[in-house]
């Protein structure tokens, strides 16, 4: 009978894996196009000229990234060229560091350090930006990149990875271009929850 | 969905697999040693199961269609130890002396 | 001994080598929750999480590869074609680990330039390997893959299950090449990694130890090459049916259209399904053998990773797998609760069942016994499942008081990992994981010494011609 024989198996086995391969290939190609920058999900580098905000869509049933007016980092708007430049910069940061394996990104990484989705926009920011000195969340977040050990949030220090202040401007480029991923609503309820401690 | 609800959920849909394993895990040692007492208790694991499923299609907060792919599931986890019990004793029929 | 077979135990001791440094490096990862200053300034969580998973990757792809090697000649029937390359390239792969272990070590990072990423550090999680060494590393497995498929063309002949392994050759090693760009957009640089980690372990590996599971059940049990074929064809249905669009569950947050969230989920609610037929087919196999063997050790390794494979890959994957509720368990120690469990079921217990049919071979013993494996396999089983349970309750707690009550904030966070009962978790996957270090030295020590009496033994029995 058929089932006894291990082709009538095979046969399925080939079958399966090359139909089911075939829509991966398909659902991919949608969605490269949807996560380039300037696509559907994925903002284009130039996002870092604004100001970034996260609010519950009720249209969506989800928390949406939402664009505001100009808020240009450390002062000065940039160019599409330039925006990319940071952003590569800032990716070479991460990858040299091996931020993700303290951290993640997505929630893709290690968990011993935060997850840095929605860094730019942590509340936290507010009280740091007096505490390192700076006058902006920006030049706050570059500061505390360039020296994290004299600036620790709690026991568990991030150490000195020997971050250049070019270095610490393009990551912050970074975190901030990350922020405004249409990530379907991950993390839930950013910062709209105060925690009392 | 609450935080409750959250953890609820998730064992819930945690034992249901389990109890899956715990009723394979009995009817194959019920078949092997044609005890009746070991395939009631696998009735009985699948009975879990199936109260598990009903309880999540019932009040877990999630769309129809996650119901239905869990209640789905339910009856595929019911077929799968005999229909594989039934095709390994059929594959072995020439390998010499079974059960 | 055949050439093939002398390399495959190189190869299974260089993997049982570097499960231990993968241990100690756990234990050093998990000290970091405990005790946060420990050596601050010298050497960090994110060294030690390197070399943890790192580890955990080579040293089971040298179990495979160890596996392969040595039913390759019984397969074939002959010597495997590039036999000699393979031979040099073992220490060539070994001294790559080594000195990359180094640099991890000793240099960690390096500035923000391309030479950083060929030198020195790539930063992306399980490929953090500098490019030199990655491309050492496909260069290894292309030798690999040319082993199995160049033998196929000399014998002119190949089983199925030898079929299989050759067809799994290529997208095994095709896949790995994404550990080579750098991609500047996260979105599409996590889109790639994702291919390679979850077609390598959701796809390509899985067809590869269930091509070595059919070659031990055959070795072990005396089951009919027809039977293991069939089942194989069937599991690899199954397994890809399921796991290829399965990968859309790592699809749900990173940027992706959101119809990922119902094909991903619903595909991957499906995978613990052919894992129960298993469970079906070991307590079948066990069963009709009436548990008899003369390598209990390589019987019980096998029926942990039936087991294994179900509780920690189908059990503790469904409960996070809908996205409803990965959106709170998504990056928290629930994720590696259900990691440890799944690589060590599906994989990890499959390849040290292969080491103890290697060894009765090698050794040439009647039966492989005694109460060493079983120290081993207690303490070990148990030490992961303690701490499996134990991230269980520290991840379920994380997803409670940091994502759903804390809105993920940094002191959402902060609040997450002081909660007791996270805390709780943490301690306990300590003593846990002492407990599987305690079960990998009995482990290397059965390994080493298990049969060797009886084997002295024998050849003094045997009268001089």
């Amino acid at each position: 009978m058929q089932i006894d024989d291990p082709a009538f198996w095979r046969a399925g086995a080939i079958s399966t894996t090359v139909v089911m391969s075939a829509v991966l290939v398909m659902l991919t190609i949608d969605s490269l196009a949807a996560i380039s920058p300037g696509g559907s999900h994925v903002p284009p580098y130039t996002v870092i000229n604004v100001h970034i905000g996260y609010a519950y869509d009720g249209k969506l049933g989800r928390d949406m990234p939402v664009l505001g007016a100009d808020e240009p980092l450390f002062g000065k708007p940039v160019t599409e060229a330039e925006a990319a430049a940071l952003i590569e910069r800032g990716k070479l940061v991460i990858q040299s560091r091996a931020c993700m394996d303290c951290h993640t990104f997505m929630g893709n990484g290690a968990y011993y350090a935060p997850d840095l989705t929605k860094a730019w926009l942590d509340p936290a920011w507010d009280a740091w930006t007096a505490i390192t000195g700076a006058q902006t969340k920006d030049d706050a977040m570059a500061r505390f990149l360039m020296a994290p050990d004299q600036y620790a949030t709690w026991q568990r220090k991030m150490p000195n990875l020997g971050i250049s202040w070019q270095e610490a401007q393009a990551t912050v480029a970074y975190l901030k271009w990350l922020s405004a991923i249409d990530t379907n609503g991950f993390p839930i309820h950013f910062g709209r929850i105060k925690v009392s401690q | 969905m609450s935080p409750p609800a959250l953890l609820l959920t998730s064992l819930s849909l945690g034992l249901m697999v389990l109890a899956a394993g715990a009723y394979a895990l009995l009817y194959g040692i019920g078949r092997l040693k044609n005890s009746r007492a070991l395939l009631i208790a696998a009735a009985c694991a699948y009975g879990l199961l199936a109260l598990d499923a009903a309880v999540l299609v019932q009040a877990a907060p999630l769309g129809q269609a996650w119901k239905l792919l869990i209640a789905a599931s339910a009856l595929a986890y019911l077929r799968i130890p005999p229909l594989t019990w039934w095709y390994l004793q059929r594959t072995h029929r020439d390998e010499g002396a079974h059960t | 001994m055949s050439r093939s077979k002398a390399l495959a135990v190189k190869y299974l001791a260089a993997a049982v080598l570097f499960f231990g440094v993968m241990t100690l490096a756990g234990l050093l990862s998990a000290t970091y929750y405990i005790n946060p200053d420990f050596l601050f300034g010298y050497l960090h969580f994110s060294t030690a999480k390197i070399l943890h998973i790192d580890t955990m990757i080579i040293w089971l792809l040298m179990g495979f590869m160890g596996a392969v090697y040595w039913f390759l000649p019984d397969e074939f029937g002959c010597e495997p074609a590039g036999i000699a390359a393979a031979e040099i390239l073992f220490w060539v792969f070994v001294a790559a680990v080594l000195v990359v272990a180094a640099i991890f070590l000793f240099v960690q990072w390096g500035p923000a330039i391309e030479s950083t990423l060929w030198l020195f550090q790539q930063g992306r999680k399980y490929v953090e390997a500098p490019r030199w060494a990655a491309i050492g590393i496909a260069a290894v497995m292309l030798v690999f893959a040319w082993n199995v498929i160049g033998t196929a063309l000399k014998a002119h002949r190949i089983t199925g299950l030898m079929a299989v392994m050759s067809v799994n050759m290529v997208p095994l090693v095709l896949l790995y090449l994404i550990a080579l760009p750098k991609i500047d957009n996260m979105a599409v640089d996590l889109y790639w990694w994702w291919w390679l980690v979850h077609l390598w372990v959701e796809a390509t590996w899985e067809i590869l130890i269930s091509c070595i599971m059919a070659l031990t059940i055959m070795r072990l049990l005396g089951t009919s090459r027809r039977i293991v074929e069939g089942w194989l064809y069937i599991e690899i249905s199954l397994v890809l049916g399921t796991g290829i669009l399965g990968l859309g569950h790592h699809y749900f947050w990173i940027g992706t259209p959101d119809y990922w969230l119902g094909i991903g989920g619903f595909f991957s609610a499906l995978e613990p399904l052919p894992l129960l037929g298993m469970v079906v087919h070991a307590v079948y196999d066990a069963g009709v053998h009436r548990m008899r063997t003369t390598n209990r050790p390589a019987f019980y390794w096998t029926l942990a990773e039936a087991f294994g494979n179900f509780l920690g890959g189908g059990v503790f994957g469904f409960m996070i797998t809908l996205p409803q509720l990965n959106l709170f368990a998504h990056g928290t120690q629930w994720t590696v609760s259900h990691g440890h469990f799944a690589f060590w079921g599906a994989y990890a217990c499959g390849v040290l069942s292969v080491c103890y049919i290697a060894l009765q071979e090698q050794r040439r013993l009647a039966t492989v016994d005694g109460p060493g494996w079983i120290w081993a396999f207690v303490l070990l089983n148990g030490g992961l499942v303690g701490m499996v349970g134990s991230l269980l309750i520290a991840g379920m707690a994380q997803a409670f008081f940091e994502r759903a009550i804390g809105g993920s904030t940094l002191d959402a966070f902060i609040a997450g990992q002081e909660n007791p009962w996270f805390r709780l978790g943490i301690y306990s996957r300590f003593g846990f994981g002492l407990m599987f270090a305690a079960g990998y030295l009995t482990l290397a020590w059965n390994l080493l010494a298990v049969g060797r009496q009886q084997s002295a033994a024998v050849a003094r029995a045997v009268p001089a011609e």
